[in-house]
């Protein structure tokens, strides 16, 4: 009965029970802490619609929508001791042509904002790491990483459409979402509607917008090369 | 030593629990299947597309079910390529339409390019039944035995025979 066996099941069994009811706790720990993101402006401050192909091997032509913006926010409170990493992104939506309903989505621009804890998994440089690392002056939580101030900001995704046709479209409107990723537990979203002490993302949505008739042909050219395959 | 194998019933009682043990934990696996509506649930992360955020042998818990809303943009989902069997967990950055025929783009984290060069030959888009589910749950490390296992084959071997040697040393 009392084998050195029997005894390191038991030991390993413990130590998984142990395990899991600390993971199970910290993970719910996240539903007690208030989050209160809040935006200042959204804007777009220059529009701008080229011509290029989709790789540089492709003879199809589309039409691509360079949008330049201004962000404020304040997604301090996100961060907290589950907090690993923040992925903040910026989308353009606009209807789809022929039904009300549908909605085109793109991703324009995003940005992962890792919390001090997980600094060391940071995929970026030696010296940008060293740099980052130093940012948080050895603070386990940082919340002033949550704060964004972005000024005429290039995107970082230049948007088409499958139909290849993007120019003049009009209800265009930016929103900005977030998604927290924790150490453990469940990823959440930016909600539309408060729940408990979660506080929907107020304020994320941009004027709705136009974007411009295409360039004259010169100037696509030479844009061409810039499309490259980061369509 | 040997003590079970000479007692018939023992033996069979025996047998039973290991079946019992078995049956359980498929049954489990199954009926999360069916509650999460996906062939796989749970998956571990092979590689490092998404870092920071998940890195290999991270566990994933997935859901696949649109109950109140389409699979939307900035969704981590994964997905599988018609004609390769291994499971892509990526996040969705682009979405043109809505409902069961959207278009759907992906792209790592990690990666400086979308998902276009993964896709099978000729496919721009995802649809909707190429994903087995979103990401709704994490739990980091877990899962790495697996990859442990799945790459060094002689530690399948020796976990066999540690077990098999537990199974006949052990005295009830």
């Amino acid at each position: 009965m009392y084998s050195s066996i029997v005894r390191l099941q038991n030991t390993f069994g413990f130590f998984t029970t142990v395990t899991f009811f600390i993971a199970f706790v910290i993970s719910l720990s996240d539903f007690f802490s208030v989050r209160t993101p809040s935006v200042g402006v959204l804007k777009t401050t220059n529009l701008q619609v080229v011509r290029g192909r989709p790789h540089y091997y492709s003879s199809k032509k589309e039409e691509y929508a360079i949008i330049k913006f201004s962000l404020d926010a304040d997604l301090s409170s996100l961060f907290t001791w589950n907090t690993k990493q923040l992925f903040v992104y910026v989308t353009a939506e606009w209807p789809s042509a022929g039904s009300q309903n549908a909605t085109n989505s793109a991703v324009i621009w995003d940005s992962i904002i890792t919390a001090p804890s997980s600094d060391h998994l940071a995929t970026i440089g030696p010296i940008a790491l060293k740099k980052l690392k130093k940012s948080a002056g050895g603070k386990p939580i940082d919340p002033s990483r949550g704060k964004l101030s972005l000024k005429n900001q290039r995107p970082k995704y230049q948007i088409t459409h499958p139909s290849g046709q993007l120019a003049s479209q009009e209800d265009v409107q930016l929103k900005l979402h977030y998604n927290v990723q924790p150490w453990v537990g469940i990823l959440t979203w930016n909600q539309d509607q408060d729940w408990w002490n979660w506080k929907a993302l107020k304020n994320g949505l941009s004027k709705k917008f136009r974007l411009p008739a295409l360039k004259k042909k010169d100037e696509g050219k030479k844009k061409t090369a810039s499309t490259g395959n980061r369509s | 030593m040997f003590s079970s194998l000479g007692n018939p019933r023992q033996a069979a009682a025996q047998l039973m629990n290991f079946g019992l043990i078995l049956s359980t934990a498929f049954m489990m696996w199954k009926g999360l299947s069916v509650i999460t509506d996906s062939p796989s649930p749970i998956v571990v992360v092979l590689s490092g597309s998404m870092e920071p955020a998940f890195q290999r042998g991270d566990l994933l818990l997935l859901w696949n079910r649109n109950l109140m809303a389409d699979t939307s943009v900035g969704e981590i989902v994964v997905y599988n390529v018609k004609g390769k069997d291994i499971p892509i967990v990526h996040r969705v950055v682009r979405k043109f339409g809505e409902g069961p025929h959207a278009k759907l783009l992906t792209k790592g984290d990690n990666n400086v390019a979308d998902d276009t060069e993964l896709y099978a030959r000729g496919q721009d888009y995802l649809d909707r039944t190429d994903i087995i589910g979103s990401v709704v749950g994490y739990l980091p490390f877990v899962g790495y035995v697996t990859i442990m296992l799945s790459e060094h084959p002689w530690m399948k071997t020796a976990m066999l025979g540690i077990m098999g040697l537990v199974v006949v040393l052990q005295r009830e």
